[in-house]
């Protein structure tokens, strides 16, 4: 087997999945960061369960986050190391800021979120999951960053066949950042709103407890969703330009198209230089599931008098609006990565040269395990998420009160 | 410049061995078959800490990847299999810590914590087998016929993940020690000492086999170095077999730390100014400052690391004040 299609195969495999928790983790921290802040100014012991809860769900999703974000991180070295050889001086730069300013700190706040509830006064606590939030932000940016700049390469020069950075700038003002990044912070919230809005309507057809919470955090979510499916389909809609200019092979034929694939062929030798079909095929679904989910701005007039919890048949339809965002997210990218090849970083490195001298079978070993691994792991956080989902915000262990007796119990008593 | 910042490689390397070394100690003592109440309440010692101490590792392969791209991609897809296993390791142990405290039944969080122990063992012999990949020379991965996979096979090798694996043993047992209720405290005190010996044994026969193996004689070019080294490591199991029996779970504990970063200075000392040894080939070998990052980057990355470094320090030292001490029925319990 060729180890270059091995490679990718496990590189979309597993990017994929760590988009599909990640997306979550980034719209769920900016709506738990509302939550707690509105119970830190408000003092309603609401927005403290919905924070447990909340909360609980964020952070089982958060493991699969990071489990999946250290085999890619390792991918890079294991399976590209060409695209460390040839653009590591320029591409390595914002994956290593990203991991310090952003990944290093959101972990060290997250553990003490997590266990400095009732020990750390209200404010820290506070303080801790803004920082978390914000250090998320700033890791989608990097890494973003990082994309951009394999889309259209800048701000570097070759100099014995190894790209060097000339220009750091020029990486943060890449025209294929700007909107990507607002369109998968838009997506993310997106995600976010619809999972915590389709999460309370179950509850509520099913007339659970807690009414007041999860109506709550149903209008919470389908607002947040609503705000954001507006920019995400601005950005959308706006991405085509600059990456058509850029990118002319990516959307498909035209005059543009054939020159560069004629400079292409006259400086790098004959070859196919247009992506597979498979990379437009998804970019219309999305754009159909983008339209779909416009559609919640419809359910807002119902919020009036609850008319949405009492028509019963529109909760139905948030819930079973679940999968769309993350179909659409994954089809997203594949447009966007399927849509550059056969380039690692566009025009300038093509995705064959990048990969590692590694033997076949050690790849495939590779491929089969983490994807099994993953895979196994994922559906698993998907069965707790959805249990405790399912199990209300009755006594969430996130940010349980400390047993009051403290002489009788040696090891604590556990749920 | 390329000095600083392989240094600070190092930093982060080294503290990821001895943070997330206890973290995969203690997982791998979950093996002994105590209570479910006692494994909980092993790994909430670990609790605040954990999530803190695994990014010291996604550090210090994004310094790699910033400020040593050439030896990034050489080094981990040239010791192929010795990364997959640690990095399934680590996957496992991330997952199965934080998830196992989800389901409710004691079958299944048995289940996880079966998880946690094959995902410490495999950490830890991943990365031992790493550093003795290191020290006994890599063949240069440019020649063609996929490097990777046979040259990572040998006594020593192996013997250095063995000893990992035991220096991790110790390690997390002596954490506990400092971390547990008092009432807890001397049977894992007794544990830990037990283990000393084994890890010593480990350690003693990683140099045997070092000294008889021409191609580790051929890659270290300071023996000096690589005969001090193990010394003082084994000088700080001893320290450290001494101070749990009087009880210093301090003293013990920092003990076994020295002992799990020293492999790093070692590594990185005695092959100096070389970090990949082309046994077969020397002239093939790449140095530190061949593997570097260019001028340009290491400017900007260093502009960023400075006022960073001490940031970062300092969140992780806040984590470790707000929950130092001994845990006991009041503390959060969370996984
Ligand atoms: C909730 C998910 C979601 C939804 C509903 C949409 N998108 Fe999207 N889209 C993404 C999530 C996403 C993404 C996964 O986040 C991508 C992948 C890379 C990126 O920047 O965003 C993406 C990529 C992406 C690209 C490719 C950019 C490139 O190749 O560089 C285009 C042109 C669009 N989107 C346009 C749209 C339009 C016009 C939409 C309809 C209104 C739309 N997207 C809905
Ligand atoms: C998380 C969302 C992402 C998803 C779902 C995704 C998806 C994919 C897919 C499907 C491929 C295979 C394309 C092919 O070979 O035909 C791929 C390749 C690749 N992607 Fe991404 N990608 C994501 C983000 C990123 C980011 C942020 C970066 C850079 C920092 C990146 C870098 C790469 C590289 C280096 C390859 C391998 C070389 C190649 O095939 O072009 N990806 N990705
Ligand atoms: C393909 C390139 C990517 C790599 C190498 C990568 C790497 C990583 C790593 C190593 C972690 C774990 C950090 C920790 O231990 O806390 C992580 C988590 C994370 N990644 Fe990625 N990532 C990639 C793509 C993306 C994309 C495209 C996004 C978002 C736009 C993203 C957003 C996040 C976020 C927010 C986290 C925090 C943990 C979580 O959310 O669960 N990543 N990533």
């Amino acid at each position: 087997m060729d180890p270059l299609l091995l490679a990718r195969l496990q590189f979309a495999t597993t990017t994929s999945i760590h988009f599909l928790f990640v997306v979550v983790t980034l719209g769920l921290v900016t709506l738990l960061v509302g939550l707690q802040t509105a119970g830190f100014v408000t003092g309603k012991p609401v927005y403290e369960r919905l924070t447990r809860f909340w909360g609980q769900l964020y952070v089982i999703n958060y493991v699969l986050g990071i489990a999946t974000g250290i085999v890619m991180e390792f991918q890079f070295g294991l399976n590209w190391s060409g695209l460390s050889r040839y653009v590591g001086n320029v591409f390595g730069a914002p994956l290593a800021i990203e991991t310090l300013v952003a990944f290093f700190l959101e972990s060290t706040f997250l553990g003490m979120w997590i266990f400095g509830w009732h020990r750390l006064r209200r404010g820290v606590h506070l303080a801790l999951l803004w920082g978390v939030a914000l250090t998320a932000y700033a890791s989608a940016f990097w890494i973003m960053v990082a994309n951009a700049w394999l889309q259209h390469p800048v701000g570097y020069e070759v100099r014995d066949g190894v790209a060097h950075l000339t220009d750091f700038g020029a990486l943060l003002t890449n025209p294929t950042l700007g909107f990507a990044f607002g369109h998968v912070v838009s997506a993310a919230l997106v995600t976010g709103g619809m999972l915590m809005a389709a999460v309370s309507a179950w509850h509520l057809i099913r007339r659970t407890p807690d009414f007041a919470l999860f109506r709550k955090s149903l209008r919470l979510g389908l607002i947040t969703a609503a705000l954001a499916v507006t920019t995400l389909q601005g950005f959308g809609f706006a991405q085509f330009a600059p990456v058509g200019e850029l990118q002319p092979t990516k959307f498909g034929g035209g005059a543009d198209r054939d020159a560069l694939v004629a400079d292409w062929t006259a400086r790098f030798g004959p070859g196919d230089y247009t992506p597979p079909v498979l990379s437009n095929v998804g970019l219309g679904f999305m754009i159909m599931i983008g339209f779909t989910l416009g559609c919640v701005w419809f359910l807002l007039p119902l919020l009036w008098r609850d008319w949405l919890i009492r028509l019963k048949f529109p909760l139905w339809l948030v819930l079973l609006a679940v999968p769309l965002p993350f179909v659409a997210v994954i089809l997203g990218w594949i447009a966007r990565e399927v849509g550059r090849q056969p380039w690692v970083a566009y025009g300038l490195l093509p995705t064959g040269q990048a990969v590692s001298p590694v033997s076949p079978g050690l790849m495939l070993t590779s491929l089969i395990g983490f994807s099994l691994l993953l895979g196994t792991l994922a559906v698993t956080n998907w069965v707790l998420l959805a249990r405790h989902a399912a199990r209300g915000a009755h006594d969430p262990a996130l940010g349980r009160p400390p047993a009051p007796d403290t002489d009788h119990h040696p090891h604590p008593v556990f749920a | 410049m390329e000095l600083a910042w392989y240094a600070l490689l190092g930093l982060f390397f080294a503290t990821y061995l001895v943070l997330g070394g206890y973290d995969y100690g203690v997982g791998l003592l979950l093996a002994r078959g105590a209570t479910p109440q006692a494994r909980r309440a092993a790994l909430n010692a670990v609790g605040p800490f954990f999530l803190g101490n695994e990014v010291w590792l996604v550090a210090a392969v994004g310094i790699l990847f910033g400020a040593f791209p050439a030896l990034e991609g050489e080094l981990l897809s040239g010791s192929y299999p010795a990364v997959l296993g640690a990095l399934f390791g680590v996957v496992l142990v991330t997952a199965g810590v934080q998830l196992r405290g989800r389901p409710r039944s004691a079958a299944a969080r048995a289940g996880w914590d079966r998880v946690v122990v094959a995902g410490s063992v495999l950490a830890a012999l991943g990365w031992g087998a790493l550093l003795g990949a290191l020290l006994q020379g890599v063949p240069p991965s440019g020649d063609g016929h996929g490097a990777g996979a046979g040259h990572l096979f040998t006594p020593f090798v192996a013997a250095a993940a063995l000893a990992l694996l035991a220096l991790v043993a110790v390690h997390g047992a002596t954490f506990l020690t400092l971390r547990l209720p008092a009432a807890d405290v001397p049977s894992v005190a007794r544990l830990a000492r037990g283990l000393v010996p084994a890890a010593l044994t480990a350690v003693a026969t990683v140099a045997v086999l070092g000294l008889l193996s021409d191609r580790v004689r051929a890659a270290v070019a300071r023996p000096a170095v690589a005969v001090l080294l193990p010394l003082a490591l084994v000088a700080a199991l001893l320290v450290a077999r001494a101070a749990l029996r009087r009880g210093r779970a301090g003293v013990a504990f920092a003990a076994t730390s020295v002992a799990l970063a020293l492999p790093v200075p070692l590594v990185g000392a005695a092959l100096w100014p070389r970090v990949l040894v082309a046994t077969a080939d020397p002239g093939a070998s790449l140095t530190v400052a061949d593997a570097a990052a260019s001028g340009p980057t290491l400017a900007l990355l260093g502009w960023l690391a400075l006022p960073l470094v001490p940031a970062l320090l300092g969140f992780q030292a806040m984590c470790w004040w707000v929950f130092r001490g001994r845990t006991d029925g009041r503390a959060p319990v969370y996984w």
